[in-house]
This record gives structure tokens, sequence and C-alpha cells, in this order.
């Protein structure tokens, strides 16, 4: 059964949300048509498709197949994968290298930027109206696609905003950090994505991105554990130093009070800005002196200085700016969601800033991890517990009224939820909108 | 060039140590697991098929001795809820080969294949794939200076495990 816009809008209130958003295979359905087939959705990034009929698959929502493919004049293109014959997946490979897309089935050929070009045997569609020409057998464009500062997203929606519109200035500008960190403003991926298998909603990973009253509790093992072996060995010792990037995982409700968050609009945010718990971190010295080469010393302190730490392009994309790593969400199911993590090399800076990338997203990423599992047990408990039918609702009040409407977005902190409200906000309006909503009626 | 093990006078010995490391493994026990690692020893799990790198590339695991140390105390933490479930394994290696000997110091790297079942948060998972490890010999016998575990699965989407493999 699917809902009217009346029942889908009852579901969100201002400091609390009904539980079937979380439950419903409905519910899931419609998101993905609503929010998944409507926003700006990540699809990978340039470097991976570095020269022409190299190409990158991903899947819009639970279920669009498209390719990311780079045409003999270098443009990127986001197809459907789809033969325009019987409608055959043309690669099921996660990127590979093509002169041509030869379809499996019957063969059918097309160009790498989609034109269908060859047909066997085609003397057995003489007289039959059929029109090799005509666009429609070629391989479908995407409605709209578009690349920031390298990194591809793509719309199923031909009505919804230009990317750089519904990114806004304020997201635009956290992307534009991750690649200024770059001397050369340029990152490239490293390497292939790590995949992790969530056993919960989607929105239990977007919505814990920004929780930050979570850490100092369910991270609060790993902390200790590290404190404690920080014990045993000297103050100065390499050992310490190596164990001293896990305490900040779990750092006081204090240090999560005085970071910032900031808000804006279609869900999108992020924490940090000029503090977070990752401000502290110093650079290398060769690599701030290339850096200083590059930008000078003025415009070098304001790219450092600012981190964007967990930054949501809602729904699909977060990033962090100061480590540049990744992570994409790719929906399954109601109760299932595969997150990717991906790193990036900065171009022109020393080696060991890749090095801790690296470090840093295996430490918070990987499912053998000592961080990951830890939020993703809370996140299969929720998915659990909601099932009780004891109550149907799940608050989001925390600084509620407190938050300060600056016009281009709203600030609160991190211990807020704010960013809950935001995402909820968002979702409502993707969930309700008019147009979409006779389109599926 | 690869020599089958059995030729080797030292094949029992070598065995028995990954058998033994399997042992502490399944149970699971790593405050004594990690005793047959030298200081330096490193374990990693790495994400790619042939990955040659593990610093400059993602990895399911890379630990050194620090991150080691740290594991063994979480992995035993009352406070962290992912270690809430009782988790149970049983490891088969087998085809154990000598790929490289140094002759003057009883250094070794040996290959092996293995499974591991897994019981955890009340599902049974089914590991596998091959060991490499590299093996230094002290006045004590031989220990684990860096063992790399790969998962013929390793590019697929993974569950959360808290334990080594
Ligand atoms: S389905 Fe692709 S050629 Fe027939
Ligand atoms: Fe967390």
């Amino acid at each position: 059964m699917k809902y009217s816009n009346e029942q889908l809008a009852q579901l969100i209130e201002p400091t609390r949300v009904h539980r079937k958003v979380y439950l419903d295979p409905d519910i899931f359905d419609m998101e993905m048509e609503r929010i998944w087939g409507s926003a700006w959705i990540y699809i990978g990034h340039e470097s991976q498709v570095k020269t022409p009929g190299e190409y990158a698959t991903a899947t819009m929502g639970n279920k669009v197949p498209v390719i990311m493919v780079r045409d003999k004049d270098s443009k990127i293109h986001v197809l459907h994968n789809r033969c325009g014959h019987k409608g055959a997946k043309l690669v099921d490979q996660a990127s590979g290298k093509v002169s041509a897309f030869r379809c499996c089935y019957h063969g059918w050929t097309y160009r790498i930027d989609g034109k269908l070009v060859g047909v066997p045997n085609m003397p057995g569609y003489e007289g039959t109206g059929f029109d090799k020409s005509d666009p429609q057998y070629s391989m479908q464009k995407v409605a709209q696609y578009d690349s920031y500062r390298g990194f591809v997203f793509a719309t199923l929606d031909p009505t919804a905003p230009k990317l750089t519109t519904w990114m806004g200035a304020g997201m635009a500008e956290c992307l534009d950090n991750l690649c200024d960190r770059s001397p050369e403003g340029e990152v490239e991926v490293i390497g292939k994505p790590m995949r992790y298998v969530h056993d919960c909603n989607w929105k239990m990973f977007t919505e814990n991105l920004n929780d930050g009253m979570h850490p100092m509790v369910v991270h609060q093992g790993v902390v200790d554990a590290a404190l404690q072996y920080m014990k045993t060995v000297p103050e100065d010792s390499a050992e310490r130093s190596e164990a001293e990037i896990i305490p900040p995982f779990g750092a006081s409700y204090e240090h999560f009070e005085s970071t910032d968050l900031f808000a804006y609009q279609y869900g999108h945010h992020y924490d940090g800005g000029r503090t977070s718990i990752h401000a502290a971190y110093s650079v290398p010295n060769d690599y701030e002196q290339l850096m200083i080469a590059a930008y000078g010393q003025k415009k070098t302190r304001e790219i450092l200085t600012f981190n964007s730490h967990n930054t949501m392009y809602y729904p699909s994309l977060t990033t962090k700016t100061a480590v540049q790593n990744i992570r994409v969400v790719r929906p399954i199911s109601v109760n299932k969601t595969i997150i990717e993590s991906w790193s990036f090399r900065l171009k022109g800076a020393p080696d060991n800033m890749l090095k801790r990338t690296i470090l840093y997203s295996r430490l918070i990423n990987s499912s053998f991890g000592m961080v990951g599992p830890d939020d993703l047990t809370a996140y299969y408990r929720m998915q659990n517990g909601l099932e009780s039918n004891g109550s149907d609702w799940i608050e989001m009040h925390r600084h509620y009224g407190r938050d300060e409407d600056k016009g281009d977005y709203i600030h609160g902190l991190l211990t807020g939820d704010l960013d809950i409200r935001t995402q909820y906000k968002a979702w409502k309006d993707y969930m309700t909108r008019e147009q979409l909503a006779q389109e599926v009626a | 060039m690869t020599t089958i093990i059995s030729a080797n006078p030292s094949i029992r010995d070598i065995e028995q140590l990954l058998y033994q490391e399997a042992s502490f493994l399944d149970k699971p026990d790593l405050d004594r697991w990690i005793e047959l690692y030298t200081e330096d020893g490193t374990y990693w799990m790495p994400a790619r098929e042939d990955q040659e790198d593990p610093e400059f590339e993602l990895s399911h695991i890379y630990d050194d001795h620090v991150m080691m140390e740290i594991r063994r105390r979480n992995f035993v933490h009352p406070r962290a809820a992912s270690k809430d479930y009782k988790i149970r394994c049983s490891h088969i290696i087998s085809n154990i080969q000598m790929a490289e000997l140094d002759a003057s110091t009883g250094d070794c790297t040996i290959t092996s294949n293995f499974h591991a079942l897994v019981n955890y948060m009340g599902e049974q998972r089914m590991y596998g794939g091959s060991y490499t490890h590299r093996l230094t010999k002290d006045k004590d016998g031989y220990k684990i200076r860096h063992k790399r575990v790969d998962l013929i699965n390793c590019e697929e989407p993974q569950k959360s495990m808290i334990i080594y493999l």
C-alpha cells in the first residue's frame, strides 16, 4: 500500500519521526522514487575514468544501473546501463575500458558516448518501421549529469535544479576545501573502494554522521583500550604517538558541544568549520611548504584551518575534507545498505599525506576495524528495537528552538539534532512534492 | 622457487606454529595470540586482489604491534557493543608450503590455504583464502613477523568482524 502525501507528511513532526520511515518497505520504495529518483546522486570521480573508453558503473537508488564513461572527446557521460534492444545490462563490472559497448545478447554495438552504431543482420528490419538512428534505441543518457571539482553527480529528474544550485555555495566550499588541500587543486581516487554491509536502513547511517552524542558512549571501548595501552609505553615513544590517533573518537561532551553544525537546503549539512576533533592535527612541514608555494601564506592557512569534518550531500555522498576520504551511501532494501569508502590522493602533495588518508580511512571505515562495528551494532539494534510497537515515535528534540537561522544556513551545535531535523525537512519536501506525487498516482 | 615443506627439516615446528595461532584465534585468545608475533610484527588483510602495498591503499586490516595491543584490550572491553556477542571460530589450515627459506637464519615464508567458520551475531559465516606467514627464528624458536590474509572475497562488501582471521 502506498501512502498519500498527507499520510507521509504526518510521519514527520518538528521534533519526532514515526518509526515507519525506517521499517516500511513501501516507504523505502517511495524514497527510492522520490528522494533517490530526484536528488543529485554521487556517481563517481572523474579520475576513475582517466582515458576515453574507461568506464565505472554505479546504481542510482537501489535499482537503476548506470555507467559513467569518458568519450573520445574526453567528456564524461552518465548513461543508463541498458541495451537499447531488449534491455540487457551492457557491462556488469565495477570498471573497465572498452572501444565500444557491445551487448552480450544480440550483439548491438554502441559508441562510447552511447550512440547505437551496429545492429547485426539489418535487412531483417527493412520495411518494419524500425529506425536504427532513432535515439530511443541508443543508450539513454541519465536525465541530468554534471561534475563539481571532479566529483560526478547525476539525477534521474529532468526538472531538478542545476547541480551547483542544489549543492549551494556553502556545500560547494567543502568540496573546494577537499581539493584545495592539493597544491595542484586536484585529487585522484586511490585503489578500489572498501564496501561495508550495514544491516540497517540507510537513514541510520546518514543520521549518525553528525551525531555528537554517541562517540563517547559507542567508542568508549576502543578509547579506553588505547588509553590503557598508552600507559604501558613511555611518554615520548613512537608507540604512544601512534596510539594517540584513537582517543579523539571518544572526545568529551564539552568538546562536541563546542563544535559547530551548519545545516543547508536539501538536507545537506556539515560539522566543524574552523574547529573540530581533527583541527589539532598538524600537517607535515614539507607539505605545508608546497602549499605555501602554490597558494601563498594567507590562503594556505585559510585552506588548512577550514575543516568540514563529516559533510553530507544528502542523501548519497559524505566527505571528510581534511583527510580526503568519502563514503557513498548505496541503499539496498529497507533494512540493508552498503557504504562504499573511497580515498583520494592530493595531487602534488608528499606521500606521507596519502599515508595519513589511508590510515584514517582504515581505522574508521573498515568492517574489520575497531570503530565501525560498534556504530553498526547500534544501528542494527535500532533497526530491530523499532519493531517494538511499544511506541511509534523517535524523538529529535535536542537543541530544538536554539538553532540560529543565518539566511543561507542554520547554525547549531554538533550535540544538537539540527542535522536530523534538517534531513527530515528535506525528506518531507522530496516525499510530498506535488509534481512527483501526481506522476506516481 | 617453491619447495615442498616435507623436504625441510623444520616442518613440524612451522606447522605447529600455524596450528597454534589458529587455535588461539578459534577461542579467541588474543592475549596469547599476540605473543606469537615479534615486536615489529604486522598483520595485513588487503582489500584488493594482488594488492602490493598496505600503507598507500585501503586495507581491511593493517595492524602493527601498537594496533594489536589496542585491539586485544578492546576485544575484552565490556563497553564495546560489537563485543557483546559471543564469537566462536574454527580454522582449518591446509596446503602448507614453504615459499622461501633463508638457510643461514632459518627465516622463512610459508603459504597456506585456510577456511574459517565463524559464528557471530546469530549467524554462521564462512571466510576463506590464503595466508602468507613470514617467520623469523630466534633462540626460543619461530615467531611471526608478518601475516598476510588474502580473502577470496576481499573486494566484495563485508560485514562487521571483530576478530583477526
Ligand atoms: S538485448 Fe542487447 S542486443 Fe539484444
Ligand atoms: Fe561512531
